[in-house]
């Protein structure tokens, strides 16, 4: 399988501001990519460049084989982040409107919309007017716009902003119905609940540099903390840990307020050392902590935000 | 192509299809029409009815039978129909003027009934004004005192060395406007009657020879004479010029408010998304160029029929109108990019202001020059004037439609620079939108603009 996405040594800057420094990034075909990064660190920015919305001072891209987004503009679905509807336009006319902008042939296109609208439970909504649309429906017509014309290729920056739970697992599951299409998918967030639920693929960027560009099994392997959490089933105040300390392969015992956690040396040695802390003291619960993407996440930009403390800085991954 | 004709098609039904345009702008001249096609009805139903006498006392003895000739029915229409003639003739041909004195004294004259009571010479002046008002609110009849008229005998032979003495006229209040003059007219010239007759001297005959006769003024055209109508000449350019004026800054103003709504509502990125910025600002021009031309054709119709329902069609050239279309294209082409432009430049109306401002002193340039412009069409001032980009179209239609013929040559340069223009400023106009339409915060000044126009 080829790649939807190429980008090769691609560098935007915005006056003195350097959006985004000679970035390399290959998204393969098929496959749900989530840009994760702090609030203006360059997603944006880098996105509307795919978008050729906006355009590189230097560096190429490829866009579903072709050196610009025009001209496959009708293959691309794109959810922006500043997004919004014409506020007079009825809900009905609006979708139509969009499908023919992406080139949808107007006469199925009407049947198209209602059984979108009915889909995302909207199918009342046909002849009102855009504003009298609360913003969670607003955003489900929005994320209509962006899909109704089965594009190759779907980009939705931070399209789980503003959404109820119910709202972000309906949103999620028809995200999920494009990946079984077999649709790239790209999306932009900081939910990394969903990120995690979601993605194939990760990529983060800080303050316009590439940080983070792997499997989500990757990351994950690359991040593991190799840590055991240990929650003894006698109150805390009552454990000796003296005798942890001495389990060959573990490196550090901190006693949190709940739980104990113990660093390990690797990941390997997890299982022997799993069978002697079960040995050595009753446990109510004993876990090989999963890095969540929250962690990582805040281990790449903690430097930065150690500084913002002006704290001394440790420096991330 | 086609997403540029949907950009367009959507931006000419959400201006057109709202209530504001309908009520703001196609509603104002089909209320004057059905206001002018109604009047004439109402007014002709409604003439008052005016039944009763005009008494005098005519202390001179000389004015009585000259008032009584006067006040007689085929003297008060005759009177009338000279000022008519004499106020309003070169205005409307003999056709309409007959028309509109048939209505002015259906109105006036209509059911009305009015005589003359002579009065003794030594009637007692108080007396006789209590009659007017005890007729007041009293059902109409010939017994009524509309008004009573005093002559002194001092107003037909004054004293020695003393002006002389003023009539008296004592009417109703309710009595109409129109009917107060005619009584007035006909006891002034009563009294020169009275006065010329006393100096021996016929007043029929010197009012026979003072008359000033009417003219009957025609241009030569190739196509034979035609009435003549100065005002009419002088208000024709200023109404070709008006009307392009309007059509340009009402689709204008409509692209520069629609543009600032889609950026502010945020939905110029989801359209982005589909189209490229230059499609969405083409098709927007567009949309609104057809706007404008709906306006200007309707505009320009209505004055049309205007002219028919006179007789004053030939006073239009129909080149005349081909040229507005023209001008109109090369005036909306330019000035659309500037409000497209700008529109995409700021976040609401208000910031939209300050860069409007030095655009509107320019372009409020044309209203003003309009008068030297139409008195010398073909200055050395109105010359350089149609060769100035942004104005040039409003100068050029202003000459054009006037009296004097533009020499030729100017008509096509002022065209081939407008057609120069409109794609300098498309240009300068693209690259502002392409940047200013995804840019929040902070308004730009017109410094940012020229960078912007150099950066992209």
């Amino acid at each position: 399988m080829g790649n939807a996405i190429e980008i090769r040594g691609v560098t935007k800057t915005f006056g003195p501001k350097t959006a985004v420094r000679n970035l390399d990034l290959d998204i393969p075909e098929g496959c749900v990519c989530g840009f994760i990064g702090p609030n203006g660190a360059g997603k944006t920015t880098t996105i509307r460049m795919i978008m050729a919305i906006i355009f590189p001072d230097r560096g190429d891209l490829t866009v579903l084989g072709r050196p610009s987004a025009v001209e496959s503009k009708d293959r691309i679905g794109y959810l922006p982040e500043e997004r919004g509807v014409y506020r007079k336009m009825k809900v009905g006319s609006f979708l139509n409107y969009m499908g023919k902008l992406k080139g949808m042939d107007s006469g199925p296109l009407d049947k198209t919309v209602r059984e979108w609208l009915a889909r995302v439970g909207l199918a009342d909504t046909y002849r009102k007017k855009c504003e009298e649309l609360s913003k969670g429906m607003q955003q489900k017509v929005q994320f209509i716009a962006a899909v109704i014309h089965k594009p190759d290729l779907i980009i939705l920056d931070e399209p789980f902003s503003g959404l109820d739970p119910v709202n972000r697992k309906l949103l999620r599951e028809l995200i999920d119905e494009q990946r079984g299409e077999g649709r790239t998918l790209i999306f932009s967030t900081h939910a990394m609940f969903e990120a995690e639920q979601l993605c194939d693929r990760l990529f983060m960027i800080h303050k316009g540099n590439k940080v983070l560009d792997n499997t989500l099994e990757d990351v994950w392997a690359r991040y593991d903390p190799s840590l055991l959490d240990v929650e003894p089933a006698m109150p805390l105040a009552h454990v000796d840990v003296t005798p942890l300390r001495s389990i060959p392969g573990v490196m550090n015992v901190v006693v949190g307020a709940r739980s104990i956690e113990l660093k390990l040396q690797s990941v390997d040695r997890a299982q022997a050392a799993m069978t002697q802390v079960a040995q050595t003291i009753a446990v109510r619960r004993l876990e090989l902590r999963r890095p969540s993407l929250e962690d990582i996440f805040i281990q790449l930009v903690g430097g930065n935000e150690a500084a913002l403390r002006g704290e001394k800085e440790e420096g991330g991954d | 192509m086609f997403k540029t004709f949907h950009v367009a098609l959507r931006e000419f039904i959400a201006t057109v299809g709202t209530k504001g345009f309908i009520i703001g702008v196609i509603l104002p001249p089909v209320l004057m029409g059905v206001v002018l096609t109604i009047m004439p009805l109402l007014l002709r139903e409604a003439a008052p009815k005016v039944e009763g006498h005009v008494a005098i006392i005519d202390r001179s003895g000389q004015a009585t039978e000259s008032f009584q000739k006067y006040m007689a029915p085929d003297a008060v229409r005759g009177e009338m129909r000279d000022q008519l003639g004499r106020d309003g003739g070169p205005l409307v041909d003999s056709k309409q003027a007959e028309q509109g004195m048939k209505m002015a004294e259906n109105m006036v004259l209509g059911s009305a009934q009015v005589s003359v009571r002579v009065l003794p010479p030594d009637a007692d002046d108080a007396a006789e004004r209590a009659q007017i008002l005890t007729g007041e609110g009293k059902p109409e009849s010939p017994d009524q005192r509309l008004a009573l008229v005093v002559i002194p005998k001092e107003s037909v032979t004054p004293a020695e060395g003393e002006n002389p003495a003023e009539l008296q006229i004592l009417h109703q209040p309710k009595l109409a406007v129109q009917w107060v003059g005619i009584i007035q007219n006909a006891a002034r010239r009563a009294v020169v009657d009275a006065r010329l007759a006393a100096n021996g001297l016929d007043a029929a005959k010197i009012r026979g020879l003072m008359a000033a006769p009417r003219t009957d003024t025609k241009s030569v055209t190739e196509k034979g004479d035609v009435k003549t109508s100065e005002a009419l000449k002088m208000l024709l350019p200023g109404a070709f010029m008006f009307l392009l004026w309007i059509a340009v800054f009402t689709s204008g103003q409509y692209l520069l408010t629609s543009t600032i709504e889609e950026k502010s509502s945020r939905v110029m990125e989801v359209i982005l998304s589909a189209v490229s910025p230059m499609q969405v600002l083409v098709g927007k021009i567009l949309g609104q160029a057809a706007v404008g031309l709906l306006l200007l054709g309707f505009y320009a119709g209505a004055g049309l029929i205007g002219l028919s329902a006179f007789n004053r069609m030939s006073l239009i050239d129909p080149l005349n109108l081909l040229y507005l279309g023209i001008y109109f294209i090369i005036a909306f082409g330019s000035i659309a990019c500037l409000f497209a432009a700008i529109g995409s430049a700021v976040s609401d109306v208000r910031e939209a202001q300050s860069l409007l401002g030095p655009l509107m002193i320019v372009l409020v340039i044309p209203m003003m020059l309009w008068f030297p412009i139409i008195q010398n069409p073909n200055s050395v001032f109105a010359q350089v004037c149609s060769f100035i980009p942004p104005i040039s179209p409003f100068i050029m239609v202003l000459r054009i439609s006037g009296t004097e013929p533009v020499p030729f040559w100017q008509i096509p340069a002022t065209i081939a620079l407008g057609m120069v223009m409109v794609v300098v400023f498309a240009w300068a106009a693209a690259k502002i939108f392409r940047i200013g339409i995804l840019m929040y915060g902070k308004p730009p000044n017109f410094i940012t603009l020229v960078k912007w126009i150099r950066m992209a």
